[in-house]
């Protein structure tokens, strides 16, 4: 079932086309990665789905309902983070809580506020202002503000952006936490696309405000060749085993002794057999298949 | 959930500090005004009187708490929309600065409620700030001062009235002016709707206040024809009730102008902030 259904969306500013008839579907259970380089659309199009912007053409449907004639029904089950959390810096993270959770369609006890606190990690900073709070801490109490009403739908727009390594692996694993554990669907943009190679199963890609693929993350790589970096001792045994055992396989020399191997299916585990048995002194295998791979060579169409 | 989002914004007026700047800019004011004429207002009603004191004789105590409330009133009611669109004017463009207007608009609950519970809470802080005026200036006055006649000098001549038919006066007084801050914070709340800081709605605010003024003080014939529709026209309305007999006619004129200020105001704040791209 799609829980949200965009289609042939289209925004512009002025003379400039920001959204170009784009449309995609995130189904229940989604964690659905949104990508694109820099000013491909992305915002725009979620804050369109938040109905900050108004659309200037297309269809929104969240839970087969339209969005622009039933905005606050739609909204009431939807936790959003745009870019990144701002609160009231002069409130505390309770109060702001508290605030927010007021108009998210949900009243929620002093205990209920609390355990939010507490699955973020922010238990024992509840009456501090947010105006000391890292921006780390921000995004965790962003999260902790989309889960008070018990949306059905998280959106989380570049929530990663700006966090040291710590805080990039507190949010991930935050999100994993509500895929796991609260089974929530979540659409989630972002530019760490290693990120999305690891939490999401659907995605999509756009560029310069159009739609470029869609698809599941693992068909998707599937299509993609696998690339091997392999580190040898014996380079001239190395090269003769791949004429002899595989010469449809391509390969160069990156530097010594470390080629870069293209292939067209998994064949890693009985190449790496090969080379041991010759004698070609195998020090490492590194698969280099990434999203990003495939994210440059789509957006570079 | 209008009124849920009322009591927040009422939470975040109540929790900033520029709230408390009018009311303690308010307070000194006062405070020095009620000091001076403490020390040396006898000089200053000698100095009023002077041109009276040969056809007429001013018996008993005539700087009382009612006069100095007057006086008080007289002097600041210019003042005070600066206080107030400090904190009106910041209602929505604040929120556009500090980002947190996406959070709010991505709630459910609509624009025009989000506009209308600002609107609500900036009429309430108005009325605090009437309302602490008033206390400080008639209240605090009358117990410094003590109670007497007011004496008032005003287009109809000099007016004298009893102590016992003041009170009501006052009231009527304190509520004009209310309205006609509303009118103020209405003004920069729609500048707000229109502003990415608040430094923007406050000024403007103001700027239309002094140009309204001069307008409206210029023996121009060519602005004859706005000057009964400009508010700042009826911002001194509250004076009209302290005349004998008491202009009905004018005051109610005001007050429907005034209304009719704030409804408009208030409607080009919600049209804006409903088509409002927000992008920040």
């Amino acid at each position: 079932m799609a829980l949200i259904s965009v289609s042939n969306l289209s925004k512009s500013f002025g003379n400039f086309k920001a959204v170009k008839n784009v449309s995609f579907e995130v189904r229940e259970g989604d964690v659905f990665g949104f990508l694109g380089p820099n000013g491909a659309g992305k915002s725009t199009t979620i804050r369109c789905l938040l109905s900050l912007i108004k659309p200037s053409g297309g269809e929104i449907e969240f839970f087969n309902q339209n969005l622009a004639s039933n905005r606050n029904a739609v909204l009431s089950k939807v936790g959003c983070i745009i870019e990144k959390p701002d609160f009231y810096k002069y409130l505390s993270a309770y109060k702001n809580l508290e605030i927010f959770g007021r108009i998210s369609g949900k009243d929620l006890s002093k205990m209920e506020i609390y355990k939010f606190l507490d699955f973020v990690g922010l238990t024992g900073r509840e009456k501090d202002k947010v105006s000391g709070f890292s921006h780390g801490m921000k995004q965790r109490l962003g999260i902790a503000q989309t889960l008070m009403h018990d949306p059905d739908i998280i959106i989380l727009d570049e929530p990663t952006t700006g966090l040291d390594p710590q805080g990039i692996i507190e949010v991930r694993n935050l999100i994993l936490r509500l895929r796991d554990e609260q089974n929530k669907t979540v659409l989630l943009s972002s530019h760490q696309l290693s990120e999305i190679e690891i939490i999401a199963n659907r995605m999509v890609i756009i560029n310069k405000g159009e739609t470029i693929v869609e698809g599941s993350v693992q068909e998707l790589l599937e299509k993609q060749s696998l690339n091997l970096q392999i580190n040898v001792m014996n380079e001239s045994i190395f090269e003769s085993t791949l004429l002899q055992s595989f010469p449809e396989l391509k390969y160069h020399k990156v530097y010594p002794h470390n080629y870069h191997v293209e292939m067209v299916s998994d064949t890693s585990a009985q190449l790496n057999e090969k080379l041991v048995n010759a004698g070609a002194g195998v020090k490492s295998i590194v698969p280099k298949r990434s999203l990003e791979d495939f994210f440059i060579k789509m957006t570079e169409k | 959930m209008l009124w849920k989002n009322t009591r927040n914004e009422w939470i975040k007026i109540t929790s900033k500090i520029r709230s408390y700047l009018g009311i303690g800019a308010l307070t000194v004011l006062i405070v020095v005004v009620q000091v001076a004429l403490k020390a040396d207002g006898g000089s200053f009603i000698s100095y009023v009187t002077a041109s009276f004191e040969q056809t007429l004789s001013f018996n008993g105590k005539i700087l009382n708490g009612n006069l100095v409330a007057f006086i008080v009133l007289q002097m600041l009611i210019v003042h005070v929309p600066l206080l107030i669109a400090l904190v009106t004017g910041d209602l929505l463009s604040g929120e556009e600065a500090a980002g947190t207007i996406r959070m709010l608009a991505t709630k459910p609950i609509s624009r025009t409620q989000i506009v209308l519970s600002k609107w609500i809470a900036a009429a309430l802080y108005t009325f605090v700030m009437t309302a602490w005026l008033a206390f400080l200036s008639l209240v605090v006055g009358k117990f410094i001062f003590g109670e007497g006649d007011l004496i008032v000098l005003n287009s109809s001549g000099l007016n004298i009235i009893a102590s016992d038919d003041l009170p009501w006066r006052f009231a009527l007084s304190m509520l004009i002016a209310f309205l006609a801050l509303l009118t103020v914070s209405t003004l920069s709340l729609c500048f707000s709707a229109f502003a990415k800081n608040s430094v923007g709605p406050i000024v403007a605010t103001m700027a239309v206040i002094i140009l309204f003024t001069i307008i409206g003080t210029l023996d121009v014939t060519v602005f004859d024809a706005i000057k009964p529709y400009m508010f700042t026209t009826h911002m001194a309305a509250w004076r009209s009730v302290f005349e004998v007999p008491l202009p009905w006619d004018a005051v109610w004129e005001s007050i429907v102008v005034l209304l009719v200020h704030i409804v408009v105001l208030l409607g080009i704040t919600i049209l804006r902030f409903n088509k409002k791209d927000i992008t920040s």
